[in-house]
Formats: C-alpha cells, structure tokens, sequence
C-alpha cells in the first residue's frame, strides 16, 4: 500500500500521509500541552476558558475537522467500487488455494485459471467473489482494498491497476490451519500482453516433448491425479483442486507459497503437509525419486 | 405519579437526544437494508434518508431547546454543584442540551452518505 | 377496613398501604453538631464489627464482604491477564523471523484465539467488575454492594468459567478459530474447542450481567443521603454508563452463542447457506456485542482518570457536566459502530457509510472527554504522582490509538488495513493506552484505599518507563507491518514478503512490555507485611472512599454521611469526624445485621434501610452447579448436565428463600439524625425490583435478537421463509398466547389481592397461574410438534424452534416463580404486607408476556406475511 501500482491504492496512499501529518501535528500538540501543564506547572487557568478550551478543542475542531474527512472518504467509496469495463475475474476461495476464472466477454465462456491474478493496466476490471466451506478475503495490497469471499454470498469489487510489475496478495481473512499460506502471485501487464497471455491461457495443455515429461505424464495418469485437477486437452478433468492446465506459466505453487520450480515441486509432491498444513492433497511419498523428478519435471513444462 | 416523572428531574429528558439518534439510526439502518435488498430503488432510499434526518433534526432541536430552558445557569457561577433543587434541574438541563448537540451532529453526519453515495453496492 | 356497600369490587379491603420514611430530612446544622457519647460510639462500634466481621479458616472463602470478593476478582482476572500476556508471548517469538516453526500452525492458532479471548473476556471486562466491586460502596459511602451474595456468585462463576476456558490450553484443545468465532470456520471446526468457547465464555457473559445489574443497582439505590444525581462521583457516572451498556451489548452475543451451539450440537443451520442459513448473521450479532464491548473496556478506565485527575489538580474536575456529556454520548454512539468491523463484507455502500459516520461521530465525546482531564490539569496545579504519571502515559498511548481510529472508521482506507497489523496495532493503542495504562494508574492510586499500604515509587517508576518503552517498540513498528500488507493471525510469512526487520523489532519490543508488567506484578504481591500503614488519607483526595479508617475495618463506613458537595471530603468540614463518631445514619447494628441505606434514584433522599445478606455456602454451591451445567454440554454429557442445572437453579432457591425478602422484627426503625426508615419495602421502592428489571432489559435485548435474527433472513436471503415452507399451527399458538395471558393475570391479580389482605383468593390464583403457565407452553410446543416442522432441515424451522425453546424456558422459570410466592404465603414468609416477592415474580410476568405475545406472533402469523 505504500508504494501503489493502482488507482485505488494511490488514492488511500495519498490519503494517508495527508492523515498522517495531520495526526502527528495533533498528537504533538496534545501531549505537548499535557507535557506543559504536568511538568511545567504553568499559571493557573481560569475555569471558563478551560471550558472554552473543551467546547473548542473537543467539539468544534473535530466536527469540522472529521465532517470534512468523511465527505471525502463517502465521495470516495463509489469510485472504488465502480463497476468494471470489460472483463470480469471471478474469484472462488478454497481451502487454501484460489479458484479463479477469466471473462472477457460476460455471455462466452470462460478461461479457468487457478492461485494467479492477471490483470491489464489502464481499464477497471470487475471482480467477483465467493468461497465455498469458509469464509476468506481477497486483497492485493499495492492495487486497492480486499472484500470478504463468503459461502452462499456473492460479492464484487472492481481494480485499476497503473504499474506493470508482479505482485502479491494474500487470503486476510482467518480461514483455519493454513490460512498464513493463501497467497497468490498478482501479474499486472499492458493491455496487449494482456490478451496474448489469455489467448494463450485459453489454450489447451501442451503435449509433454521429452522422455522424462512422457514419464512423468504417465505417473499423472496414473496415480489418479486427474480425479482432482484438470489439464485440459488429457483425460484429467479433477475440479476438486487447481486446473492445472498452465501452472508451469504461473509465478508461484501451491497459492504463493513455493517458487515455481522443479525441486519445489517435487518436495510439494512428497509432503505437502509438511509445506502447507490441512492441504487436502494427499502425499506422493511412494513414489520413488526419480519418479517424483519426473513428474515434477512434467508438471513444470505446463507453460 | 406524574410527580416522579417530571421533566426537571427526569433522566429519561436528559438522555432523549440520543434516544432520538438511536431511533433514528436504526430506522435509516433498516430502511436502507429492506429497499436494498427487496427492490434496489436507491433514489428511495434516500429520499427517506434525508427525510428522516431532518426529521430526527427537528426534535432533536426541540429537545434542545426544552433543555437550553431547563439549563437556566447563573452566569456568575455556571458550575451546578450545590445539594440543591435547583442545580439539580439546571445540571440535567445542561447535560441534555449537550448530548442534545452531540446527538445532532450524529445525525448529520449519518444522513451524509444519501448525498454521496447513489447505489446499492 | 373501609368497606363501601354498593358495589363488589369496592366491598373489598384497601390495600395495605406502602411504608414511607418519616422524621427530618435533610439533618439541620444543629443536629450535626451535637456530639455523640463516647461510651455508646464504643458500644455501637462494637456491634458493628461483630456484624461484619470476616470468616475465619476455611469458612473465610464463603465471605461475600464487597472488599474481600473484589480483591479475588481483581486478583483473578489479573492472573488470567498474566496467562493471556503469556501466550501473546509466545506468538511474538513464533513471528519473530520469517518462516519459523517454534509454534505449529494449530497451537499458533489456539494461541492467538485464546490471547484475545481471554483477554477481553476474562480481564477487561471482569476487571472494570471486580474494581467496581471494591470501590464503588466506598465512592458512596455504602457498606456493601446491595446484593453481595451476588457479587460472590459472580466471582466464583467467574473463576469456573474462567479456568475451564483458559485450561483447555494445557490439553492442546482449545478453541482455534479466533476470537470471533465466525461460522462456518467455527461451526465446522472439529473437537470441543467451538464448545469450549461457546458455553463456557456465555457462562462468564451471564455472571457479568449479574454484575453489571448489581452495579446499576448499587449506583442508583445505594448513594448515600444528599448524594444528588448532579454531586455522583464521575467514576459512578461512569459504572452506571457502563452497566447498562453491558445490558445491551452482551445479550446478543448471549443469543447468538446460544444458537451457535443449537447449530453445534443439533445442526440447526443458523449460519448454513446451504440450508437458507447466513454467517453473516452471526457477524452481526457478535459485533453487536464486540464494539460496546471495546467501550465497556475503555470508559471505565476513563472513570479512574477522572479521580485520579482532580486529585493531582487539587481541583475539582472541570466540565464535570462536559464529562457526563461524554460517558453518555459515547455510551449510546457506540451502539452504532458495530458494521465497522464489517466493512469488507460487501453491504450496501450506503450502509456502510451509516457506520462510517457514526464512527466518526463518537471521536467527539470522546475528544471532550480528554481535554475535560487537560483543562482539569491547567485549572489545578499539579503534583506529579506517580498515579498521574500513568495516566499520562496513557493519554499518550491512547491518543495514538484514537487518531488511527479516526482513519480506519474511514470505509476505502479500512478496505486497505483491515485484518492487517495496522489494525493490530491500532486495537492494542486503544486498549493499552485506554485500559491497561490507566488501570495500572488507578491500582497505584487506590492501593491505599484497598490494603492500606504504599506501592513502590520506585518500582512503580520502573515499571512505567519500561513498560511504556516497549509498548512503542512493539506496537509501532506493527503499524508499518500492516502498510506493508502483512495479514492478521498469520503463523509465519515469507522471508521475501519482507516482513522479517518489524517483527523482529516487535518481538524485542513485546519482552520489555513483559519485564515492564513482571515489575509491576512483583510491586503488587511482594510481602508488605513490615511496611507501615498508609496515613488515611494520602492524595489529599476530595471523594468518599478515602474517608475509610486506617487500619482498615471491614464495615466500610463507620456511619452513613449526608452529603452536600461533589467533594466532600475537601468542601464538607468535620465530616470525616462525624462518620467516624457515628453522627450520620445508621452507626449502630442493633438487630445483629448487616445493613446499608437506599436513597431515590435522582435526588438521593432516604427510603429504606436494606438489609443485606452474609456470608453464604449457598452461592458457592450454585455457581459450582451452574458451571456444571454450562460446562458438561461440552462433552455431551446432557443428563448430567440436566441434574446440574437443576442443582443449580435449587440452590439458588435454597440461597434466596434464606436471606431475600425476609420478614422484619419491625417494619419502620431509627436510623439516626431523627429519621425513621422501613425495614422492607416492595415494589419500584425495593432494590430487588430494579435488579429484576434491569436483568429482564438484558434478558428482552437477548430475546429482541432472536426476533432480529427472523427479519434478517428475510432481508437477507430472497427465498425466506421458503415459498413452500411449512408453517406453525395458529390454533395452538392462539391457544398457547390466550392461556399466558391468563397466567399473567393470574399472577397479576394474586398481587393486587394479597396486598388487600385478601390472601386466600391470592393463593388460589398462584396455583391457577402455574396451571396455567404449563398449558400455554404445551400449547406453544405443539404448535410446533403438530406443524411437522423439522429444525435441521432449513433455517427457517430452525429459528421458530430456537424462539420457541427460549420462550418456554422462560416460562418455566415464570412458573417457578409463581410457585416460590406460593410457598412463601403458605410459609408466612410472603405476606400482604411483605410481598416483596410476589410484586418482583409480576414485573418478570410483565416482561414473560411481552415475550410470549412477541414469540407468538413471530413464529405465528408474521412469516406468513413476509
């Protein structure tokens, strides 16, 4: 929030140190007078102007002070939650992993994405909410404020970012055991890049190329990892987990709390307890080393 | 009976004012909630927003000036400490008319959002 | 009698009517002055001693003395801070660096519930209670509290509640989903730590507002003479504010805990979507609670600023009307904060500009209040204390506090920071600088009034600036944390977050706040046997408490003043003589008993001499009992349960029938300065009936929650009651209103007919009131039963069962009732002249009604209409 890469964001930066200087400069003259009059013993005040002293400082200053304060902030929250232009990032929270769905047009179908958020610069995107089992919240601080992700409910929230850049941001509803790690990568790009990484998200798997990919294709296959996640264009169709379908494009593993890279991936595979406690993915610990290299090998070159 | 309720020594006068704003906030609460979430008319809602403000407004500042009367302070001496009737009547006065200031900034400042925000969302 | 011929219902006798006080009022300056005898001031002295004489050996933890009970509920609460300190501890060392696995993300979890659980249940609120307890009798020149059995039955729940709660930590149970306890997490999380909070936090939430009722009470009744409402001590003012505010903020919560556990254990889906529940619902009813409840945590400890202010100042507090202003408005305005902590949730924006505006709003009373203490302090010339050293410091701290208070009640700038470490830091300034700063501050202050000794200046310097140092080094570096986009209640974060310099900066910081506190805790209980006694009065204060001799003697005050000043001590001469020579009222305890005097609610005259109760077996028992009935739901042990909460609610009968409403040796006696007062009165004259109605406030908010809680579904869930909902059956609710009306009645009429002497008819209709009682709730169940509505199937059923098990567990506590004023007129115990009982079992009927026309109407014809 400090250094903002959106709309939002800068405007609540901005209203900050604006807050800031003001409560400092208040703060100081507060205890400043309580300082004086406790150490100093100055001369006697009398009654009436004290209560001049209470009619001012406690009521006049601050109603005027914080009516001005919440014109702002009221004129403020529509903007903040104007309705987006164009696409729309349906966001579902799992425990402890994000489900995410593009729309760039509301009546097609959408683009199924798992624990990233791309977004263009230059236009306000929609995002819409929910969760399933329990509550979560969604925020990606340097963009603008989170809303709450709430079983049976639908809520929205709309984003602006300015800055390209990666980012970061984090599940700050307390969600149960791991909680601490629901976070997920934030991708911001220009317009362009943008719908060149859709088009290319809207693509089916790539096929594995190599002989350790092939190898590890077939543990996939398998060892029933399908039942859960899906790669589009195999027999894997699984909603239970994360599409997997492009995870090797995506910036983090396991809802940002591991790099996306094959050792990453093979320790995930072996214990994701250990890594992310309550995780509902099962061990792959039978599994021999090579194995596991070769599996994570394959699911690293879903690009 | 009517002897243990008199104004000038009655707690409930002196706390009127902010009973006005609790009723008051309760009701824009619930009316925004109900418009909101049955019909989504928001130039209704706050139609009655500001209605109801003013109302609350109006008497609150009839409160508060039963109670600036009721206040009556001695200029010389505006500190109501004696063990006496008097300064009894004229403390709960005192006490009234402030909360009854409170209470209506309370109420201007909760009408505030009719006039900034249009929308349900 | 007076019998008039014409027509029946005047044939009857006129009632017996109510005793009033007779004699002079207020004392003339000449009846003031007289001396009193020394040989008869030694006799009565003695006979007040030996009134309020403490027990001895084992026997001594049934004493129920206001100062005893308050010192082990300070102690108590105390203890469980240290406990609760502890386990912040250990969640600082946890987050110290990134990536750390001292603390399991479970334990992490339980630890965090249980420091802010604990925290705010088990310290803040209790403490405002057990301070209040010590003090207030001394603030107004009472002996006791109006009710000190109550008091103790308080304590001991307190401590049974308390201990289950905070132990299940030691068995790695402990409930782990944060001290909001939101659903589903909470409803869905497995073992008994959902159940651990539920029943045994409600448990400690019931015990408050027993508390809070006897603080109001003793407030109200219990000023001594001539205290005007104008003339109260601003700490009173303060206990009255915060009183009722308990009064309505905690039975939400009692009612949402309530069917938190219904949903638990029966899986009534209050707060499943799936079932046409909502979470949301519990949200609100938990912050209903929860933002009073932050101002029933800071307001008392405003109300130790304001005495401990004008002492420093030698002046009396300026803007004292400026300050009730402020207890007053900040009490109400509070009420209206609740959805800021729901801000992200999604509500209409409208609606969250209400909350918004109001959380504004209720900086200013707060604002006059602290410039009240500044304008105070440069009226006066000041002394510097060390009380006011603490008190600074804690304007200081809270100020911090209050200015990012105005910031995050700002709805976009707390879509930013809320669930952050701002908000951490922001909550721990309010409540450091808004609680524990001034409470310490009012521990050094009162520590002579309460034991009679001094606290170190040295130590008590020490333990300041330690604390006060490390508080900043810990909390102020959160600020930036939360900036910087760090999470609340996460167990460890990513080195590459960032994150790491804070906290470490933090968990430093958190240890020098420890060692700040040990020193203080090591002040508080070293040995202090060989230290000399305090003078009387060592401030030179100008309020009541510390008219109290030295060494101390446990009936409080030696006689009960008149008072004419807001100051007394400084603007009353000789007055501290008088009390102690038995001048005022009631300097002698002729009739062996302990006994205090109960004033008018706004002008403080005299209405009767109360007699209160002893020490007890009967509340330890109880409270044993009630805990075991909160506590064995846990473990599914609901027979056992069951017997419990019977146990209990005998033991209760067993505790009132002994020492409440007892018949006097005489109805009117001398209670000094040529005033004659009742020895019993009934009706709106009598303590018990105000306690009985301020608890039946709280208990119609609880119940007002449940109503809420029906147009909540309707607004919130398009589809309520479902389109083909099956309904209750009007004719046996019609049938169930028509026979509690008649109970009503019945208990009504018993009333009116005892008082004209006409006992027999009285008694008839206390046997038909139960009868009738059991009809109406038959009805009421079968309304239900015939319907074939099934709770767990929608939220719907589930709601109209919750509403109307409450309503007939109300009812049969009506029933009991009608049957203990039976018992007591059959036993001579309740006569028409002493109907105390009887005239408080109509007020909890006229409250019963209500509920039960309310709850009929409810689960009757309205849902049909939504």
């Amino acid at each position: 929030m400090l250094a903002p890469a959106g709309r939002d964001a800068a405007v609540l930066s901005d209203l900050f140190w604006v807050m800031l200087t003001g409560a400092v400069v208040l703060w100081l003259l507060m205890n400043g007078l309580m300082l004086y009059v406790t150490r100093i013993n100055p001369e006697k005040m009398s009654r009436r102007r004290a209560e001049v002293l209470i009619l001012g400082g406690g009521v006049i200053f601050p109603a005027v002070t914080l009516a001005a304060l919440l014109v702002f902030s009221l004129s403020e929250m529509p903007q903040q939650r104007a309705i987006g232009e164009g696409l729309i990032v349906k966001v579902t929270g799992e425990k402890w992993w994000w489900r995410v769905e593009y729309w760039p047009d509301p009546d097609g179908s959408p683009i199924v994405s798992a624990n990233e958020i791309r977004l263009p610069t230059g236009q306000r995107s929609e995002i819409e909410l929910g969760a399933n089992e329990v509550i979560h919240s969604f925020w990606i601080p340097v963009l603008g404020g989170k809303t709450d992700m709430i079983p049976g409910r639908k809520t929205r929230m709309s984003l602006e970012p300015t800055e390209v850049g990666n980012f970061r941001g984090q599940c700050t509803e307390f969600c149960g055991l791991s909680h601490a790690l629901m976070a997920f990568g934030v991708v911001v790009e220009s317009p362009e890049d943008f719908k060149a990484w859709l088009e290319r998200e809207a693509t089916d798997a790539v096929a594995p190329t190599d002989a350790q990919s092939r190898r590890g294709k077939e543990i996939f296959d398998g060892s029933g990892c399908g039942a859960c996640h899906a790669v589009r264009g195999t027999d894997a169709t699984g909603k239970v987990g994360p599409d997997l379908t492009h995870l090797g494009s995506r910036t983090t593993l396991a809802a940002g709390t591991l790099p996306m890279t094959v050792s990453a991936l093979e320790d995930w595979l072996r214990d994701p307890e250990r890594l992310k406690p309550g995780a509902k993915m099962p061990a792959y610990d039978h599994l021999s080393p090579a194995d596991l290299t070769s599996l994570a090998v394959y699911l690293r070159g879903l690009e | 009976m009517f002897d243990r309720f008199q104004r000038t020594r009655s707690l409930w006068h002196m706390v009127a004012a902010p009973l006005v704003w609790a009723v008051h906030f309760v009701s824009v609460y619930a009316a925004t909630s109900v418009i909101c979430a049955k019909s989504a008319a928001t130039g209704d809602a706050r139609a009655i927003i500001v209605g109801l403000g003013l109302l609350a407004i109006s008497v609150i500042a009839f409160i508060g000036w039963r109670a600036w009367l009721q206040r009556d302070l001695d200029p010389d001496d505006p500190v109501v400490n004696q063990a006496t009737d008097d300064h009894r009547r004229a403390f709960l006065g005192h006490v009234g008319l402030l909360l009854a200031a409170i209470s209506a900034i309370g109420v201007t400042y909760v009408s505030l959002p009719a006039i900034f925000i249009g929308t349900c969302q | 009698m007076n019998r008039n011929p014409t027509k029946f219902w005047r044939r009857w006798p006129d009632p017996i009517p109510h005793p009033k006080a007779e004699g002079v009022f207020p004392p003339t300056q000449a009846m003031l002055s007289e001396p009193v005898d020394p040989a008869t001031a030694e006799a009565q002295a003695a006979r007040l001693r030996k009134v309020w004489k403490l027990p001895t050996g084992a026997h001594y933890w049934t004493a129920v003395n206001n100062d005893q009970v308050g010192k082990w509920y300070t102690m108590t609460a105390f203890g469980f801070m240290l406990m609760a300190g502890l386990l912040a501890l250990a969640i600082r060392v946890q987050l110290a660096v990134p990536d750390n696995d001292v603390l399991s993300a479970d334990r992490f979890n339980q630890f965090f519930t249980m420091h802010g659980s604990a925290m705010m249940f088990l310290f803040a609120v209790p403490l405002f209670e057990a301070f209040s307890i010590l003090l207030l009798p001394g603030l107004l020149g009472a002996r006791d509290m109006p009710f000190p059995r109550l008091s103790a039955y308080g304590y001991w729940s307190f401590l049974i509640g308390g201990c289950f709660v905070l132990g299940s930590i030691l068995f790695d149970v402990a409930p782990s989903s944060g001290w909001f306890m939101y659903p589903p997490l909470a409803t869905e999380g497995e073992g008994i730590g959902p159940d651990i909070w539920l029943l045994g936090l409600s448990f400690i939430e019931v015990a408050s507002i027993a508390a809070a009722v006897e603080l109001i009470v003793g407030t109200i009744k219990c000023r001594p003479p001539g205290m005007r409402i104008n003339l109260m001590p601003l700490y009173a003012w303060y206990v009255l504010v915060v009183g009722v505010m308990i009064l309505f903020a905690f039975p939400p919560l009692i009612a949402g805990d309530f069917l938190f556990e219904l949903q638990r254990s029966l899986d009534w889906p209050f707060f499943d979507p799936e079932r046409g529940g909502d979470p949301l619902l519990w949200q609100h009813l938990f912050w209903i609670f929860g933002h009073p409840e932050v101002y029933i945590i800071f307001l008392p400890s405003i109300a130790i600023a304001s005495m401990v202010v004008p002492t420093a100042a030698r002046q009396p507090m300026v803007g004292y009307s400026w300050v009730v202003l402020s207890a007053v408005g900040t009490g109400f305005l509070s009420f209206g904060l609740w959805v800021h902590h729901m801000f992200t949730t999604g509500l209409p924006q409208l609606s969250l500009g209400f909350f918004s505006a109001a959380s504004e709003a209720v900086v200013i009373p707060t604002g006059v209040q602290l410039f009240a203490f500044v304008a105070t302090l440069m009226v006066g010339r000041v002394t510097m204390s060390l009380p006011i050293l603490w008190i600074a410091g804690a304007f200081a701290v809270f100020t911090v506090g209050g200015l990012t208070g105005v910031m995050v009640a700002l709805a976009p700038f707390d879509w930013q920071v809320h669930d952050t470490y701002f908000i951490v830091a922001h909550l721990h300034y309010t409540l450091f600088g808004g609680m524990v700063f001034p409470i310490i501050g009012g521990v050094y202050y009162f520590y002579p009034f309460f034991t009679k000794k001094m606290l170190s200046q040295r130590l008590g310097r020490w333990s300041f600036w330690t604390t006060f140092i490390g508080f900043n080094v810990a909390f102020m570096p959160m600020h930036i944390a939360g900036l910087m986009g760090m999470p609340r209640r996460i167990f460890t974060y990513p080195e590459a977050s960032g994150w790491g310099l804070v906290n470490l900066i933090s968990t430093f910081g958190a240890f020098i706040v420890a060692a700040g506190i040990l020193i203080f805790a090591w002040d508080l209980i070293r040995p202090k046997s060989r230290q000399p006694l305090t003078e009387r009065n060592p401030w030179r204060a100008g309020t009541l408490e510390w008219s109290h001799s030295v060494p101390d003697e446990s009936w409080g005050v030696r006689s009960i003043p008149y008072i004419t000043s807001r100051y007394p001590l400084w603007d009353q001469p000789d007055i501290v003589e008088r009390m102690d020579s038995g001048r005022y009222y009631l300097a002698d305890a002729r009739e062996g008993l302990r006994e205090t005097i109960i004033t008018s609610a706004v002008d403080a005259i005299p209405q009767s001499v109360a007699r209160v109760t002893g020490p007890a077996v009967c509340t330890l028992v109880a409270a044993f009992f009630t805990g075991g009935a909160f506590i064995l739901p846990v473990f599914h042990l609901y027979w056992a349960a069951g017997v419990s909460g019977a146990l209990a609610v005998a033991a209760v009968i067993w505790w009132l029938w002994t020492s409440t409403a007892q018949v006097p040796e005489t109805p009117m006696k001398d209670v000094g300065l040529g005033l004659r007062l009742p020895t019993y009165v009934s009706g709106p004259d009598a303590p018990g009936w105000w306690a009985i109605f301020i608890t039946m406030t709280g208990d119609a908010t609880a119940f007002a929650s449940l109503v809420f809680a029906m147009f909540y579904y309707w607004t919130a869930n398009p589809d309520f009651p479902p389109q083909d909902a099956i309904h209750t059956n009007l004719f046996w609710i019609a049938a169930g209103a028509i026979f509690f009306i008649l109970s009503w009645a019945a208990t009504f009429g018993a009333r009116l007919l005892n008082r004209r002497t006409l006992v027999k008819y009285a008694r008839a209709l206390l046997v038909a009131g139960p009868i009738a009682a059991l009809c109406g709730a038959a009805c009421l169940a079968l309304a239900f039963w015939v319907s074939g509505m099934d709770p767990a199937t929608h939220a719907y059923p589930a709601l109209v069962a919750a509403i109307i098990v409450w309503t007939l567990a109300h009812v049969v506590l009506g029933g009991i009732m009608q049957l203990y004023c039976l018992a007591g007129s059959l036993k001579g115990k309740l006569t028409p002249q002493y109907d105390a009982d009887l005239w408080n079992t109509t007020l909890f009927w006229h409250f019963l009604l209500a509920t039960c026309i309310i709850a009929a109407l409810v689960v009757g014809p309205l849902p049909r209409l939504l």
